[in-house]
């Protein structure tokens, strides 16, 4: 069969909270087992030493810690809904997510896709605590039940359309589920598959069966193939698997764990009674597994054995391996079973050994089970090709195959080869011919749904990035690729690993520093790039950038080749070589074009889309090339010639900035032919331009006066009378080159306003050149279109400030003004911020352009630190029937109660939100209402949140919504929720709606139907 | 060309002065004797350090001297042969020149090429590895290895230590001062006892030592840091499990059976922990070999110890395996041998 690649895992396990510690559980050939926690049952009242009947003749048992946390808000599931969950289906959910994280994959990418989800599940107690009593059969008790739910509730809150089912064959209920997805994966029925597995014990109910049964051991604990081995022990476990056919996990550079091989699944059939193993069976299932593997026997180096360390079962699985490994050559075939760590983990046993097998594969290092040291005689291993795993195994190098086996008690066989990932997988090199990329800075990114989760998950982040020394590049951009999706965005820039962990630490404490540093965009970012004109320019401008970004050095140096032909010499050089001559306009012109084009080109690359281009004087054919209205050579050949012809005129000309208007200073110079008004940037921001004793003289008039001035570093007077005798040399050149209608809007500083289906073509340069350059009107057009960043594209920032003096156009905070470049000295990282400032701001980049070829590789991160602040249990431990009479008469609804781990008493008083002002009785009957519903407390529910998205609220509690306000309130008719419906943006919006209706509360003294109310909120208090 | 097995020609010891007992220990340092016995299980230890005065009597150079001056003075064993050395040790008595150095100058060996290993429990067996690696290669023939500490330089006798705490006071009770040394060959001579496997494996990766030595230099010399620091319920909890699989490891290596393996060398931490630690490896067919409790705990220098009392019992045919666990950063070691 085709290969299937293992590519995300994530699990928890007695002992071992997450993937990492479950390896070091096992390579440390640790004890997960202990006793039986007091939040399940009482494991005295159920003992017996020896297993009377009702008793279990053990208080031991493998135990995951905190079952009962749950981060509903991440899902936004209701407080009342995750208490009525089953939490077999909360520990799948969030170890869903994990595992999609850990496969390299942004979770909601996989939305709408026809991804899989094969459960394997064999516990049911919750059901059995909660669905017998029919009185408080709420609808969320129903949906918080039954096997099914555990994979569909994936399906649901990660959007996948593929198959979705949950599988019980008993303890090989995972690998069967497995199974199932691997087939689902060959028939091309989807592309990703998720394969989950989990137990949970909330009963003794299972203790009991194996003590009465004869196969319970004492101490709780499996002995796989040990001479002490005494019976099964109880486990529990979550573990989810995310599964790819190899070749695609491949061609996407995933990392791969290890490959499934072949899979197999049988049945006893009408065996030596329905629970006994069956050694024929085994024998053929495995056989099946291997031929479908293609493997010998012989190939297979180790196998994770069922072992459940019962004699009988130990003695077929024995008989069964021996079968296929009795005659092999060389060494014996090494055999182990987790459950000597974990006890049997059930309906997660099968995920529990697949996880082994491939983080064994993938460490090339198989641990050593548990109490094999006393293996047991009787068992003649040696006989059957088998050897126990006494100490841990390095498997040698090159391909190495493993077995692993799961057993249904009903008789449901299902057996597993794999195989250790190909090099190429293990380990994804990076593409020979990849574009080019990198900024000379890295950017992590982490997004989460809200602050405190952002601490958590940062925090997270650091201490795993400051563990073990990992490349930064290939870490941040793991970080933008995976972590991606929620509302709240981190960013921070870093040179080096250790920098960005101190800046994670730093964050995570300091509210003040996270503020700055993280974004929650509300709709889609709108940016402008405005391009400076000359004056901007210095020697060495964007030098030390040109050297640390091999992007941005792709452009220059593209810009370079496209002048060089009109140049004659290369402006990159110039520039790099800190020549003054860049201060003589012949160089200025292309030397700003050659920046501009490459720090536009560069953001665009970065996945940074301008809506609107703004230049100012010569920076608009640089925006021009951008907006797609001049081809690159084109522009270039335009701007040299437009550089080289100006040089020509004679010398004596210059430019003069003054502080005031241009109606102010018309009078002044009326009277000089010579001076033109060059430049309008703002208000009371104007720049004069002409012949230089004609501006001393208006400039020592102007001081006079106590206005300032002051004269720009520019080697002619540019949009000035001087000009005129170039333009007919430059209509020449320009009508060859030609120019079209921009692509993107061009607020044109010509015209003083946004390009209207006009072309930037020859009659717009040569007006270019002696047209005041009316940036002040373009630039409160732009604004006035509501950009969210302006962008400014030059060597150092000047169009910000003057932007910043226009005043604010329009009410709100006003754009984000963005510098990639804040000077001579910048670099990569004042990229790399601003790149961070956009993503803040809610663009979405693309990231692999600010990375070079060697450093996109796929990198793992921890997955996502859910929050265990919510908890959700049974009220009471189980008990045995009639012990405690007062606990068997508490109605279970009762025991559905979600508490917090600090659980305080509820505030007596309902909290009202600010903006309504105190006492609004309707607000706070709604609110109130609405937490009911929800099962929330006071503090949990404003007005501002929105039922569906920050509540969780569906269908169901939308029509218990509607009832309990008719209960609340009068004055509001019968609501239908065709009406109410509309109304249910946010809890606000809801109150607004009754209020409108004429809602008020019931007053005591008017009866009627309050009466009505009354037992319904009567009825509320006690439900 | 079949690589040369590494052959131990003969073996040296040598532990300071006269032997400490728990008596003496305890009212030098104002602490319970019965304590001592009860929760530690050692004996007798050795000091270089005269416990009355505080006065270094031998430096570490010193001991490994005497105890390779005794190696190289048994039968079928020339020192002019010796073509390489080898020393183990966490505590050497300078970081320059290396200890290994002045034992070679003691000896009066020149012109061979000499290494030193920083290392724990583990050393003298990592010094084994790299003996039996250069015989192996066919370039040398015939070396010394040497295995050595001197933990009384931590043994503060100034410090009033009556309010301490137990896992405190466990530094000053479990240590004691010696080294070991054995001459290797390419071929049967002397004692005739092959070594068949090295087992050293750093398996650490993530985890938190069990055991730290501080050393201090001008800038940190007043730092208020403890010298030596040990994480015992790490220890008690992760070394049992440890010599287990190393045993089952060395076992399974060279197709052993566990029935017809004649001695055991436990790991030696203190009189009480070997015990228990011997019962896990529950291979009751082996007779154990061990010294802690009448040696102290004295680093490097106890492989070389068991192998001297193995050897006094070691008959032709006899198979002997070593098992040592390094906590400072969880290293597996063991060897094995067997006489021909």
């Amino acid at each position: 069969m085709e290969p299937i690649a293992i590519v995300g895992i994530d699990c928890r396990f007695p002992g071992a909270p997450d993937t990492g510690a479950y390896w070091d559980l096992m390579m440390r050939g640790a004890d997960g087992v202990g006793e039986v926690p007091g939040q399940r049952w009482d494991a005295k009242e159920f003992y017996s030493q020896a297993g009377e009947e009702g008793h279990t003749n053990t208080t031991e048992g493998g135990f995951i810690a905190d079952p009962d946390a749950f981060d509903n808000e991440f899902f936004t599931i209701s407080p009342r809904e995750a208490a009525a969950m089953d939490p077999q289906q909360r520990l799948l959910l969030q170890s869903a997510w994990r595992a999609v994280e850990d496969a390299g994959i942004p979770p909601r990418s996989l939305a709408g896709t026809p991804t899989g989800v094969f459960v394997g599940i064999m516990g049911n107690e919750w059901a059995q605590l909660h669905l017998t009593d029919y009185a408080n059969v709420t609808a969320q008790v129903g949906s918080g039940n039954g096997y099914c739910m555990t994979a569909n509730r994936i399906s649901y809150h990660l959007d996948l359309k593929g198959p979705s089912l949950a599988v019980d064959t008993a303890c090989s209920s995972s690998l069967v589920a497995a199974h199932l997805a691997v087939n689902a994966l060959l028939s091309e029925e989807c592309d990703h598959a998720l394969v989950g597995g989990v137990n949970v014990a909330l009963t003794p109910a299972l203790s009991i069966f194996y003590t009465q049964a004869g196969l319970s051991a004492p101490d709780g604990r499996c002995k796989p193939f040990s001479a002490e081995a005494d019976g099964i022990g109880r486990g529990e476990g979550v573990g989810v698997i995310v599964l790819r056919r190899l070749r695609d996990a491949i061609a996407d550079g995933q990392r791969v764990y290890a490959v499934i091989r072949g899979i197999a699944v049988n049945q006893d059939g009408r065996s030596n009674g329905l629970t006994a193993p069956n050694r024929w069976a085994q024998q053929d299932v495995l056989a099946a597994a291997y031929r479908r593997a293609g493997v010998e026997p012989a190939d297979v180096a180790f196998t994770e054995a069922h072992g459940t360390g019962t004699g009988l079962g130990d003695m077929m699985e024995i008989k069964a391996l021996g079968h296929h490994h009795a005659g092999r050559a060389g060494t014996p075939m090494a055999l182990g079973s987790v459950k000597g760590n974990l006890g049997h983990t059930e309906g997660a046993a099968g995920i529990a050994g697949l996880i082994k097998v491939a983080l064994s594969l993938h460490h090339r290092m198989v641990p050593a089970s548990r109490f094999a040291a006393k293996e047991n005689k009787r068992l003649k291993l040696r006989d059957h090709g088998l050897r126990l795993l006494k100490a841990p195994l390095r498997l040698p190098a090159g391909p190495a195959v493993a077995g692993l086996s799961s057993f249904g008690m009903g008789g449901t066989n299902a057996h597993a080869v794999l195989e250790s990932a190909p090099p190429e997988a293990a380990r994804p090199r990076p593409e020979d011919d990849a574009p080019v990329g990198g900024i000379g800075a890295a950017v992590f990114t982490l997004t989460a749904p809200n602050t405190d989760a952002l601490r958590r998950n940062l925090l997270a982040q650091a201490d795993a990035a400051a563990a073990r020394r990992v490349p930064l590049g290939p870490l941040a951009r793991a970080g933008n690729r995976v972590k991606a999706g929620h509302r709240h965005r981190f960013a921070a820039v870093a040179g080096d690993t250790g920098e960005l962990v101190a800046r994670l630490r730093e964050a995570a404490t300091d509210p003040g520093l996270l503020a700055r540093l993280s974004g929650s965009p509300d709709g889609r970012p709108r940016v402008a790039f405005l391009f400076t004109g000359q004056g901007s320019q210095h020697p060495r401008m964007t030098a030390a950038l040109y050297e640390q970004s091999p992007l941005y050095r792709h452009f220059l140096d593209e810009a370079d080749a496209a002048l060089l032909p009109h140049t004659g010499r290369s402006v990159r050089d110039l520039v790099l070589a800190g020549d003054e001559a860049v201060h003589s306009t012949r160089w200025t012109q292309p030397a700003l074009f050659a920046v501009g084009y490459a720090l536009g080109r560069t953001l665009e690359e970065l996945g940074v889309r301008p809506g609107m281009l703004l230049g100012h004087s010569v920076g608009e054919f640089a925006a021009a090339v951008l907006a797609g209205a001049l081809p690159l050579d084109g522009a270039a050949r335009l701007v040299t010639a437009r550089g080289a012809l100006m040089q020509e005129l004679p010398a004596g000309g210059g430019m003069l900035a003054v502080k005031a208007a241009r109606e102010d200073l018309e009078e002044r110079i009326a009277p000089e032919p010579l001076v033109g008004v060059a430049a309008i940037n703002g208000p009371t921001s104007t720049v004069l331009s002409g012949d230089l004793e004609a501006l001393e003289r208006i400039g020592a008039e102007i001081q006079a006066q106590g206005l300032s001035t002051r004269r720009l570093q520019v080697s002619h007077a540019f949009h000035s009378p001087l000009m005129r005798p170039v333009l007919a040399r430059f209509e020449a050149i320009a009508t060859e080159v030609g120019g079209g209608v921009p692509e993107i809007p061009v607020y044109s500083t010509v015209r003083g306003r946004v390009l209207d289906g006009e072309a930037m073509d020859a009659p717009y340069w040569v007006e270019h050149i002696g047209a005041t350059v009316l940036f002040g009107d373009a630039a409160a057009a732009l604004l006035t279109e509501g950009p969210t960043h302006l962008v400014e594209i030059g060597p150092q920032p000047v169009l910000s400030g003057m932007v910043r003096r226009l005043g604010r156009p329009t009410s709100g905070t006003g754009p984000a003004h963005v510098l990639p470049v804040r000077g001579p000295e910048s670099a990569g990282r004042d990229l790399a911020e601003a790149l961070a400032e956009l993503y803040r701001g809610g663009v979405e980049p693309d990231w692999d352009a600010a990375y070079t070829p060697g450093e996109r590789v796929a990198q793992p991160l921890p997955p996502y630190a859910f929050s265990t602040e919510h908890r959700y249990w049974a009220r009471n431990p189980v008990r045995a029937p009639g012990t405690v009479a007062a606990a068997a008469a508490e109605p279970a609804s009762a025991a559905l109660a979600p508490h917090r781990e600090t659980e305080t008493a509820t505030a007596s008083v309902l909290t009202l939100d600010p903006p309504t002002g105190p006492a609004d009785p309707v607000a706070e009957a709604v609110l109130g209402a609405v937490r009911l519903v929800g099962g929330y407390t006071d503090a949990d529910v404003v007005l501002h949140d929105r039922l569906y998205e920050d509540l969780g609220f569906d269908s169901v509690m939308v029509m218990e919504l509607k009832n309990r306000l008719e209960a609340r309130l009068v004055g509001i008719g019968t609501l239908t929720v065709q009406d109410l419906l509309p109304r249910l943006s946010s809890v606000g919006d809801l109150v607004t709606f009754l209020r409108e209706l004429g809602a008020a509360l019931p007053v005591p003294a008017s009866l009627g139907d309050a009466g009505e109310n009354r037992t319904l909120m009567e009825e509320e208090r006690t439900a | 060309m079949t690589t040369a097995t590494t052959h131990l020609a003969s073996i040296g010891t040598a532990l300071p002065g006269d032997p400490v007992d728990n008596a003496t220990l305890a009212k030098v340092l104002g602490i319970n004797e019965d304590w001592i016995e009860v929760f530690i299980g050692t004996r007798t230890r050795y000091f270089a350090r005269d416990l009355g005065t505080g006065v270094v009597r031998w430096s570490l150079a010193d001991l490994c001297a005497q105890a390779a001056e005794k190696a190289l003075a048994a039968p079928g064993v020339d020192p002019s042969e010796i073509e390489f050395i080898v020393l183990g040790t966490a505590t050497p008595d300078t970081l320059m020149p290396a200890t290994v150095n002045h034992v070679a100058d003691q000896l009066g060996l020149d012109q061979v090429p000499t290494f030193q290993l920083q290392s724990g429990c583990a050393g003298a067996v990592q010094a084994l590895g790299v003996a039996q690696s250069m015989i192996a290669s066919g370039q040398y023939r015939t070396g010394l290895v040497l295995g050595g500490d001197v933990c009384s330089k931590h043994l503060d006798l100034q410090r009033d230590v009556s309010g301490a705490a137990s896992s405190d006071l466990v530094n000053y009770v479990l240590f004691g001062d010696g080294a070991g040394a054995a001459v290797l060959t390419d071929e049967p001579r002397g004692q005739r006892v092959a070594l068949r496997h090295v087992l050293n494996r750093f398996t650490g990766l993530g985890r938190k030592p069990g055991q730290v030595i501080e050393w201090f230099g001008l800038a940190d010399r007043y730092d208020d840091r403890q010298a030596v620091t040990e994480d015992y319920k790490a220890i008690e909890e992760s070394v049992p499990v440890m010599a287990v699989e190393i045993l089952w490891e060395i076992l399974g290596e060279l197709d052993w059976e566990a029935d017809r393996l004649d001695y055991l060398l436990p790991p030696q931490l203190s009189g009480r922990m070997t015990r228990r630690i011997t019962e896990e490896l529950d291979v009751p067919a082996a007779a154990e070999v061990s010294c802690v409790a009448d040696t102290g705990n004295n680093g490097n220098a106890l492989p070389f110890l068991q192998i001297e009392k193995l050897l006094e019992r070691m008959s032709d045919g006899e198979r002997a395996l070593a098992v040592a666990v390094e906590s400072s950063k969880w290293i597996k070691a063991g060897f094995a041998l067997e006489k021909v």
